[in-house]
């Protein structure tokens, strides 16, 4: 009576100063961006806790080697998010704020060249030592990982790193804060001087060479407990800044095949995992599992497109790009190829959705989702292209030929790869659809020596397309064809154009709101008229949790971070917050 | 050869096909002494063997080169598929592979032959850092276990049944060969797809993935629990390799069988009234094996080249994975080896077999 | 156990005796040639009958049905279209390979067992090489090289990596044949050694050489199905692998498709058990006992049954209650003397 009213009005009060606080974590990040976060909300986990094991597939294939060096090229999924941390964790589905993690603030200064950064206190590294801004500075400026953007990073005080860049360096906000892990320095300054052998039987030097497979020191809601070539364990961290997490033991199994998986899956014997399933009411009907379908990344035709760089073949006019895209029909493809899993996309390739607010005035939201073959007609024909006996554009003639490539076993790829073909020519154009080898499709992406591809962009991991456009899109990122891109270009196509690369870097400089759309609108004017891309749909991202064994999971209602079991840092985010369901 | 559970090769169909060893040159060549001719026999082999080996090994090393792409851009397109690269990532990568200096092929060659002959197979960029001899020192017992195990179980069934059929020959057992054939017929990853499915899936009688309970144990141990679960993860896989090719093992068998209880000692035999058991197996099976024991040597060899798609499909961490993962990913070091282990596997197996059947059957050191 | 005495006749092939060298109609001959022929008609008339594989026009996945008798895949193809193309690509591709394995054969097989010396050294170690590079590795490598694949060139490959095996028991077979007295008389008079080849020792060698390109046959196009499996298979066509293929990456089994997963290797088995019966009957030319002996054999056990020796008389206890008599003989029986002969080839 009185206890339970007493109680009701603690609830009652307890509540609202919750709801107060979220909103102000909710207001303090403006729309300047000019500093974010309030320092207090951590990942609680929820639920009970909990002895049951939770196992996840992450995408390993056996024989897995143990190494958990966050910058080793086969480092395994635990070490990215449940071992290691980042600054913030960046929700890459929607438009917040990200999500304070080892850091509590930040703040630019008034050009973007300084980035003034509030590390959280209290925190320990898991073999006990504490965790101090000294650290941070080693993450940022040890041999490997330091950026080259980056001037300097230095700790002001025991809570405080300061970073500073030669130019504006908004652009990078994400690859500092949200994607850097975070490391011991009294650990890894010991192994720079590890060496051992790199591919050829050279002799390699320093942090990379090591494997770090021996209790891995991190901040993280988890360490590793046992490592086979098989499957490797993790035990809760119970000194875990964030709260032990109540899920006392984890399991990562390597599968060789996604068939096997998915029979896994129906089988309940996976808890967690993120895959491509064509019919996922075979998995959610047994009421045992949940499920989402986050489409983030976009599926394109990439073209090599400037003959100016080197390209060459049909593909590089633009009135040819632009009739295939008005060819392919995109509901059949999403619903034959993707299986309706997948989502329409932008030719602005602002995520639908999440980046609506990026999307100039008079620009097309989606792309056409039906095929007009009249209209790609039309293009051809005032380009300049006639109708040859066969029915096929051509000139002088001769038809127009493209050969369109995907990798074999990506079965939605290929499928969809046959549907363009048909699709195109019903519009008159002669499109060969075939597959290729995983080396084949590296190589020539990578070097330039093809006509159309079938394949991903990666969708950025903030609000913003600004990662795209830059990446993917201007000159600076891109080689001739014949030379091979540099790790971190992905301008695939080749595209160059003056205008596009000046609004880029007119958008690098600011963080000033309108005046990013107004560069952004230059960039889409352009790519939504050039087609370097030809844009298709957006990939959908399936991922299956079991919910009648554990709680905490991002849902559709509450999709507080992407939920693929292999993307790092955002894993480790959600690894915090699970707990057992009963 | 065609990648599916080293069934009998060609050699089984006709009893003619026995090999090389039995061809009759000079068919009245008697040989009082026998020595000679038996080292210039060995030494001949030996020398073939090795002049094989030689050949075998620098074609190991030049076909890995001959793939298209090249390790960092495959590991560029794998990782941005699973959701990005980070910085750090980057710069090892460029690290790890773009170190190289530029050695011509000719030093590369040499370079290699003397890291082979050192041991040293490298390391692995799939797998770093392990080393090559390594991976494949943990995935040969599994390969051999399972795939050896079952391709002797099937040629055990094999020539058993065979022979038996031949025995009876005649009767409605006989007639029940051709129908094996069909069982031969399927391709061998296609019945382990349907056993999957089936079993494991839809029954759940057996399981899913692993050479052993992956989701209990944290690696080998000694245990019998271990060794337990090690036999019910391999029953599926030893069962599809025995379907597969116990076939091809039962129809040789037969037919030598068949040939062999029309031999005039044969007919000695039972006319001395030797019992039929007697007749059965140290008169007609014994040398009606013979062919068959031959081919048995060469699949042996191929066991290992055999299990490729069959370790995919069970997730079984055999040497066939490894060797897709390699040449997948160009992953120069791991396919030389791979590449390596079977031919020596192969040839070895030849090698061995040569001396048992030279000894079984001393005719064959006579000629040739 | 020699092969002295059951190679084929020893009197030289004449126009006559070929017939001799025809087999003779069995259950499993007729049985295995009316699989073949069937298949291969299928392939034939099959994709005129049959609506086009390549229209995505159809629903996805539905079940057989009136229409689409072996239902659509997950794309909306018509199963049993795919299959007939499917029967089409595999079978070219299977008997070129088969073509091309059997030629290589008599290259690095009859002519090196027939020429002998360093001829037969080089070719012979060639073979040896390819008998122990690993076959599908190479086959994967190979297939990784090439970027466009097609139903040729993946012919081409198989039959490179399959004619090792052939060319071994065709050099054994070559080099026996090699010291024939009607070779020998052959060289003594005179002729040259190609016609010696072509004329003496090849006619010899035809149901070996059938028998071998047969089994090539099968080995090609589960071979291929191998290949396509992993992905390396020919690029564009469509074969009974290539449907495997893509039935398995579309997950036909665990969506309960079973028409598009299962027509496509049972296939593959049907022809491959009728060319592996038309062998058994070849087998049975070749090496006689076989035909023989299973028919000899069978009519002692009824006569025993019934009580009678083979000459017709009552069994009298001396001569039958000997238990340790194993299954009759037909020499030591009175069997009549020609078919003692023809036993005893």
């Amino acid at each position: 009576m009185i206890r339970g009213k007493i109680r009701g009005r603690w609830l009652a009060a307890a509540a609202a100063l919750t709801s107060v606080t979220l909103l102000a974590a909710g207001c303090s990040g403006s729309a300047e961006g000019n500093d974010g976060g309030d320092g207090t909300s951590a990942p609680a986990a929820e639920g009970t806790a909990t002895d049951q094991e939770l196992v996840v597939w992450a995408g390993s294939q056996t024989p897995i080697t143990p190494n958990f060096n966050p910058y080793a090229v086969g480092v395994l999924h635990l070490a990215n998010g449940g071992i290691y941390e980042s600054l913030f964790a960046y929700n890459k589905l929607q438009d917040v704020d990200p999500t304070p993690m080892l850091a509590e603030s930040f703040e630019w200064n008034e050009d973007g060249t300084q980035l003034t950064v509030k590390i959280r206190g209290g925190v320990t590294w898991n073999d006990g030592q504490p965790f101090t801004a000294e650290d941070v500075v080693y993450s940022f400026t040890n041999d490997t990982a330091k950026p080259v953007y980056l001037e300097d990073a230095v700790a002001q005080d025991e809570s405080t790193v300061v970073f500073s860049f030669a130019e504006p360096a908004y652009a990078n906000e994400f690859a500092i804060l949200g994607s850097t892990y975070i490391v011991p320095k009294h650990v890894f300054s010991e192994h720079e001087a590890d060496s051992g052998e790199d591919a050829e039987g050279n002799a390699l030097q320093g942090l990379v060479a090591w494997d770090n497979a021996e209790a891995p020191v991190g901040t993280g809601p988890y360490m590793l407990d046992t490592a086979s070539n098989a499957a490797y364990t993790a035990k809760a961290n119970p000194d875990y800044w964030g709260g032990a997490p109540k899920v006392a033991s984890l399991r990562y199994v390597g599968i060789d095949a996604n068939q096997s998986a998915e029979d896994l899956l129906t089988t309940g014997q996976i808890d967690w995992t993120t895959m491509f399933v064509p019919d996922p009411e075979r998995v959610t009907s047994t009421g045992g599992f949940g499920y989402v379908n986050t489409p983030v990344d976009p599926v394109v035709l990439y073209t090599c497109s400037n003959t100016d760089l080197g390209c060459e073949g049909a593909q590089t006019d633009v009135a040819v790009r632009q009739a295939l895209d008005a060819a392919i029909d995109r509901s059949a493809i999403t619903e034959k190829a993707f299986v309706g899993l997948a989502q329409p996309i932008s030719p602005t390739f602002a995520l639908l959705g999440r980046d609506d607010k990026w999307i100039a005035d008079g620009m097309p939201k989606e792309s056409p989702q039906s095929a007009d073959a009249a209209a790609a007609g039309k293009i051809l024909e005032e380009a300049g292209y006639t109708k040859d006996a066969d029915g096929f554009y051509g000139k002088d003639g001769k038809p127009i030929t493209l050969t369109l490539t995907s990798v074999d076993g990506w079965s939605d790829f290929n499928n969809a790869a046959k549907l363009i073909e048909e699709q195109a020519k019903a519009a008159g154009l002669k499109v060969t659809a075939s597959t290729i080898s995983w080396n084949e499709f590296a190589d020539a992406r990578v070097s330039g020596e093809f006509e159309l591809i079938m394949g991903g962009v990666v969708g950025t991991s903030l609000a913003d397309p600004f990662q795209i456009y830059r990446e993917w899109f201007t000159g600076d990122y891109t080689q001739k064809v014949g030379t091979a891109l540099e790790p971190g270009e992905w301008n695939i196509s080749r595209y160059d154009n003056d205008e596009v690369n000046a609004a880029v870097q007119a958008a690098s400089e600011t963080n000033d709101e309108a005046a990013k759309k107004e560069a952004y609108a230059t960039v889409q004017e352009h790519i939504v008229s050039d087609l370097p891309y030809i844009p298709i749909v957006v990939n959908g991202t399936q991922t299956f949790f079991n919910t009648t064994k554990f709680t905490g999971w991002p849902t559709e209602e509450d999709m507080y971070m992407f939920p693929p079991s292999w993307q790092g840092p955002s894993s480790g985010v959600v690894l915090g917050k699970l707990g057992g369901a009963e | 050869m065609t990648g599916g559970p080293p069934g009998p090769p060609v050699t089984r169909t006709t009893s003619t096909t026995t090999p090389r060893r039995h061809d009759e040159e000079e068919p009245h060549a008697r040989d009082t002494e026998g020595r000679p001719e038996t080292m210039k026999f060995y030494a001949r082999r030996i020398a073939f063997y090795a002049v094989t080996l030689w050949a075998a090994i620098s074609l190991n090393f030049f076909i890995p080169r001959l793939l298209p792409g090249d390790p960092f851009s495959i590991l560029m397109a794998k990782l941005q598929r699973a959701g990005g690269i980070p910085a750090g990532t980057e710069n090892s990568i460029r690290l790890l592979l773009g170190a190289a200096e530029d050695q011509t092929l000719w030093e590369q060659y040499l370079t290699y032959w003397k890291n082979v002959l050192t041991g040293n197979l490298g390391v692995s960029v799939t797998n770093f850092p392990t080393p090559v001899t390594e991976l494949i020192g943990d995935a040969l017992p599994w390969t051999l276990g399972l795939v050896g195990t079952a391709t002797i179980i099937s040629f055990v069934l094999g020539i058993g049944l065979g022979a038996l059929a031949g025995w009876k020959r005649g009767t409605w057992v006989d007639s029940l060969v051709p129908s094996t054939t069909m069982l031969q017929s399927l391709p061998y990853f296609w019945v382990a797809l349907v056993l999957i499915f089936v079993f494991a899936v839809s029954l759940q009688w057996f399981p899913i993935i692993g050479a052993y309970d992956v989701f209990h144990f944290n690696g080998p141990e000694w245990s019998w629990a271990f060794v337990g679960s090690v036999l019910y993860h391999a029953f599926l896989p030893a069962v599809t390799i025995v379907i597969s090719s116990v076939g091809g093992w039962l129809l040789g068998m037969r037919n030598m069988m068949v040939s062999t209880l029309s031999e005039d000692y044969v007919t000695t035999a039972e006319a001395k009234g030797l019992r039929p058991r007697r007749v059965f197996t140290t008169y007609a099976m014994r040398n009606a094996a013979l062919p068959s024991l031959a081919g048995f040597g060469v699949s042996l060899g191929f066991v290992v080249a055999g299990s490729l798609v069959m370790e995919q499909v069970f997730t079984y961490p055999g040497v066939g994975k490894l060797m897709i993962t390699a040449v997948r990913n160009n992953d120069y070091a791991l396919m030389q080896g791979v590449f390596l282990v079977i031919t020596l596997a192969v040839l070895a197996a030849l090698f061995l077999m040569d001396l048992i059947y030279g000894f079984l059957d001393p005719r064959t050191r006579h000629h040739d | 156990m020699t092969d002295t005495d059951t190679t084929t006749p020893t009197t030289p092939v004449t126009r006559s005796g070929v017939r001799q060298m025809m087999p003779s109609m069995s259950g499993k001959l007729l049985a295995g040639l009316i699989l073949i022929g069937a298949i291969v008609l299928f392939a034939i008339v099959g994709p005129w009958v049959t609506q086009d594989p390549r229209s995505s026009d159809n629903d996805a996945l539905l079940p057989p049905q009136p229409g689409h008798w072996l239902g659509t895949t997950s794309l909306g193809y018509d199963v049993l279209a795919q299959l007939a193309e499917g029967a089409r690509g595999s079978l070219i591709v299977g008997v070129s390979a088969g073509v091309v394995a059997i030629l290589l054969a008599l290259l690095f097989g009859v002519v090196a067992g027939y020429l002998r010396g360093w001829t037969d050294e080089f070719l012979s170690l060639v073979t040896g090489i390819m008998l122990v590079i690993p076959g599908l590795p190479l086959m994967i490598v190979v297939a990784s090289y090439l970027q466009v694949r097609s139903l040729w060139v993946v012919a081409l490959i198989l039959g490179v990596t399959a004619f090792a095996g052939p060319a071994v028991v065709l050099r054994s077979q070559a080099r026996s044949l090699r010291v024939r007295d009607y070779v020998s008389a052959a060289r003594v008079a005179g002729e040259k050694t190609p016609r010696i080849i072509g004329v003496e020792v090849l006619p010899n060698l035809l149901p070996l050489l059938a028998s071998q390109f047969l089994f090539a046959i099968v080995l090609a196009i589960l071979g291929e199905a191998g290949l396509s499996y992993l992905g390396l298979g020919p690029n564009g066509s469509i074969t009974w692998g290539t449907m495997l293929n893509e039935a398995q990456g579309g997950g036909a089994l665990t969506r309960g498709a079973w028409w598009w997963f299962v027509p496509p290797g049972l296939m593959i088995a049907l022809f491959g058990t009728g060319l592996s019966l038309v062998n058994f009957a070849i087998d049975e030319i070749v090496n006689p006992k076989l035909r023989l002996a299973p028919a000899a054999a069978k009519s002692v056990r009824e006569a025993r049954k019934a009580g009678k020796d083979k000459l017709g008389r009552r069994a009298t206890p001396t001569a039958t209650a000997d238990p340790s008599a194993p299954a009759g003989r037909p020499e030591s029986d009175g069997a009549a003397p020609d078919q003692k002969e023809r036993v005893d080839v």
